[in-house]
């Protein structure tokens, strides 16, 4: 059984970890070469694109991860993603409506309170995921198979409940979210930042993680151990809507607009940057800190392409051998480490 | 009829619209415009239907769509008005080359509209970076369209196109437009595909000083330096004409593009303004099989398996149209309308596989919506950058491209418009069919 790879005790053994971290490495090679190569790469308009861009796959990412960690897998991530943030949105129109306003204004405005709106967003997120928990632990369907009919079910209703129609933002918090820089980072990635150590923490510091990743480990002999692992299982997949539900708050905070046909194939990025960070498709493996780098990693090295000029097709091309040589190293350094 | 506040607003802004065009291009006093010029002609049908559908349709069933999907709300919207410096387009005009990507021979229509002398451009001395972002390298009318963008570019030795496929991600096409923006482009020219997303990517290029033209489809942006507008209304219009002239009625099947797309709206309203008025029509299905022609396959596979006697299939494009034309095909149910007649496939598009059924007498007809604006777009855009450099005066907010006939096997005069045959066609795009 392999368990989590992040020792408790942690401090000193950092630094010879960053050091031995080839994603790190390959961040400092995208880094220098596009300092080498382009004026702006390292621009604070560009440090801060790629940032935001960073912060909605890797949110996705993150969420995902949880779930993976157990063993399981969430296919609805991009789904939940714009659902959620149309669900938001339409709840508080409803509650205004019931309240006597009239929160959707011409050209399909939403004027409502957009913090209410968020936090709606995001409790609904919470419960897509606790859905999707309920239906592969309580119903014992495959994850893959649930999160495939979530997913598919999901796109379908938000057309339905918009008819396919977008719904604008007006000026106020998600032009803020969307565009708002301290200290040379966006808000987006500041969140994102803050999610990651939350997680990181809660995986590695607490018997909650400790209990998720010796489910992914092997779960069998974690039931025996007395640990409640359809609890846990749901708990994941409700961490996993709740990053969706912000991922698509902040994805949406940048057009400013949403609509049900938004960030399709979006889950495909989140599995990448994932397995790029080392998460372990079979569970039991990986760390959020990585998953973190991997997605800055992941929008640099496509922003460094962009800035060159090539081709998207060929920006896809590399990302399938990033993953390719991922799992080659992977396998590699686990075949080298001591038993 | 149903007195709706849309309703009066509508009326409203149709008589205003016909107050505007001169009585002497009414449709009918309107003389055949042979050639198929007929910019006016088709404006003037377009203000008469709006104004009739504002007044309400004879049509339930195509009114209880019309009404569902609020076409209303953008046909309103959606500019219809005269060419820049009173243009006036004939059928031969243009230039023909190789384009770019696609290695095919291209005729494209409106070389001469908006015109930029070959050779240098602007300043001379300095070298202009215009970033060109579309999606959809794997469709031919997009290819034809980045290959359009591509030929003007080349004209103009001092002009640097960076030409980028946002593979149908909107997200993507706002990170690629928020990267040319860091690396200071002179000009960008985009295709969105969906309105709402792309407006605050433009408007970010638009504050940075960046002018912005889009081609075909609108953004949500207000600030938006110029949109290159395409014929949608026209095309609507006679797939409406056309059927109405053809005095087929019956079931209707739709295979439409993504909801809310300005090509979806703008069409298929104004294809059910026109039908709306008729009785005898009735929307026997309604599939959004986004401009792929599997599902356009695929919806009306289904739709034939549960409706036995279908008579038309409308379609938003050429792609929906052939994917149409090959369900049919199979099921062996090309003559399967009510009285043996042949159910009759609209399209639009004008490639030249949909142009070779249309003279097989497969597809009924089919009004083009040519892909061959993109040099619009990059001279627009050039001129902008002009004006901001104080070399020449800026162009007009609204670039309407002309409207074009529609295209039928044999040659026919429609409330005023003359169809053109295929033969007739110089500029159909995409790979020849044998």
């Amino acid at each position: 059984m392999s368990i989590a790879t992040t020792p408790r005790h942690r401090g000193p053994a950092i630094i010879p970890q960053l050091i031995g971290n080839p994603l790190l490495w390959l961040l400092v090679l995208i880094l220098a070469l596009g300092l080498m190569t382009s004026p702006v790469f390292l621009s604070g308009n560009n440090i801060a694109n790629v940032l935001r861009n960073a912060a909605v796959v890797g949110l996705l990412a993150t969420g995902f991860s949880v779930v993976l960690l157990t063993g399981r897998i969430d296919l609805s991530i991009a789904s939940v993603m714009v659902f959620s943030v149309i669900a938001g949105v339409l709840l508080t129109t409803e509650a205004g409506r019931y309240l006597g306003y009239r929160w959707i204004v011409r050209g399909n405005t939403f004027a409502g309170p957009e913090a209410l709106a968020i936090g709606l967003c995001l409790a609904s997120g919470a419960l897509l995921g606790l859905l999707n928990g309920l239906g592969s632990v309580g119903l014992k369907i495959t994850s893959f198979i649930f999160t495939l009919i979530t997913m598919t079910a999901l796109r379908g209703v938000s057309y339905l409940i918009t008819n396919g129609a977008p719904v604008y933002y007006s000026e106020g918090l998600m032009r803020w979210l969307g565009e708002a820089v301290f200290f040379g980072l966006p808000v987006g990635f500041i969140l994102f930042l803050a999610m990651a150590v939350l997680l990181h923490l809660t995986l590695s510091g607490t018997v909650f993680g400790r209990r998720l990743m010796a489910i992914g480990g092997n779960e069998k002999a974690a039931r025996y151990s007395g640990i409640n692992t359809g609890l846990i299982v749901i708990a994941a997949f409700v961490i996993s809507g709740f990053c969706a539900a912000l991922a698509g708050v902040l994805f949406t905070a940048r057009l400013m607009s949403v609509e049900p046909a938004l960030a399709q194939g979006y889950e495909l990025i989140a599995i990448t940057i994932a397995v790029i960070g080392g998460i372990s498709l079979a569970g039991g493996t990986g760390s959020i800190p990585n998953v973190l780098l991997s997605a800055v990693t992941f929008s640099a090295g496509l922003n460094l392409l962009a800035i060159w000029g090539i081709a998207t097709w060929y920006q896809n091309l590399a990302i399938g051998i990033a993953l390719i040589a991922t799992v080659i190293l992977t396998r590699v350094l686990n075949k080298a480490k001591p038993s | 009829m149903k007195l709706t506040r849309r309703s009066v607003l509508g009326s409203a802004l149709a008589s205003t619209a016909l107050a505007a065009i001169p009585t002497g291009i009414l449709p009918h006093l309107a003389q055949a415009q042979t050639g198929g010029g007929g910019h006016s002609v088709l404006n003037a049908l377009i203000a008469q239907y709006a104004a009739a559908a504002a007044e309400g349709m004879k049509n339930a069933s195509v009114a209880a769509l019309y009404d569902r999907d609020a076409f209303t709300d953008y046909l309103e919207v959606y500019p219809v008005a005269d060419l820049v410096d009173g243009f006036d387009w004939k059928p031969g005009m243009g230039a023909t080359f190789t384009g770019p990507y696609s290695k095919l021979e291209i005729k494209a229509p409106f070389t001469d509209y908006i015109p930029l002398p070959e050779g240098p451009v602007l300043d001379p001395a300095k070298t202009y970076k215009i970033g060109f972002v579309f999606h959809g390298f794997n469709h031919p009318w997009l290819i034809a369209l980045a290959d359009t963008a591509a030929w003007e570019a080349a004209r103009h030795p001092n002009i640097e196109i960076e030409v980028v496929d946002a593979e149908f991600d909107d997200n993507k096409m706002g990170q690629i437009i928020d990267t040319w923006v860091t690396r200071q482009f002179d000009g960008i020219v985009l295709w969105p595909s969906r309105e709402a997303p792309m407006g605050p990517p433009v408007d970010r290029a638009i504050d940075a000083g960046i002018p912005v033209v889009s081609v075909d489809r609108r953004t949500s942006s207000q600030k938006i330096s110029s949109e290159v507008l395409g014929n949608f209304y026209a095309n609507g219009l006679q797939q409406g004409l056309y059927l109405k002239h053809s005095g087929q009625t019956g079931k209707i099947i739709l295979n439409r593009k993504d909801l809310g797309s300005t090509a979806d709206s703008i069409r298929t309203g104004a294809f059910l303004q026109v039908i709306g008025q008729e009785e005898g029509f009735e929307i026997a299905g309604n599939y959004h099989t986004n401009s792929q022609r599997s599902l356009a396959f695929q919806s009306t596979v289904d739709a034939l398996q549960a409706i036995r006697d279908v008579a038309v299939s409308f379609n938003t494009g050429g792609e929906e149209a052939m994917g149409a034309l090959d369900a049919i095909r199979e099921g062996n149910r090309l003559d399967s309308a009510p009285d043996g007649k042949r159910i009759a496939i609209l399209a639009n598009d004008d490639a030249k596989e949909v142009l070779h059924e249309v003279e097989q007498g497969n597809i009924a007809m089919v009004s083009p919506y040519t892909p061959l604006i993109g040099d619009i777009g990059i001279r627009t855009v050039l001129l902008h950058i002009g004006a901001k450099e104080g070399l020449n005066a800026a162009p007009p907010r609204l670039v309407l491209t002309p409207n074009l006939p529609m295209i039928t096997r044999e040659k026919m005069t429609i409330e005023g418009v003359e169809t053109m045959t295929p033969a007739e066609w110089p500029y159909a795009y995409g790979p020849a069919v044998a």
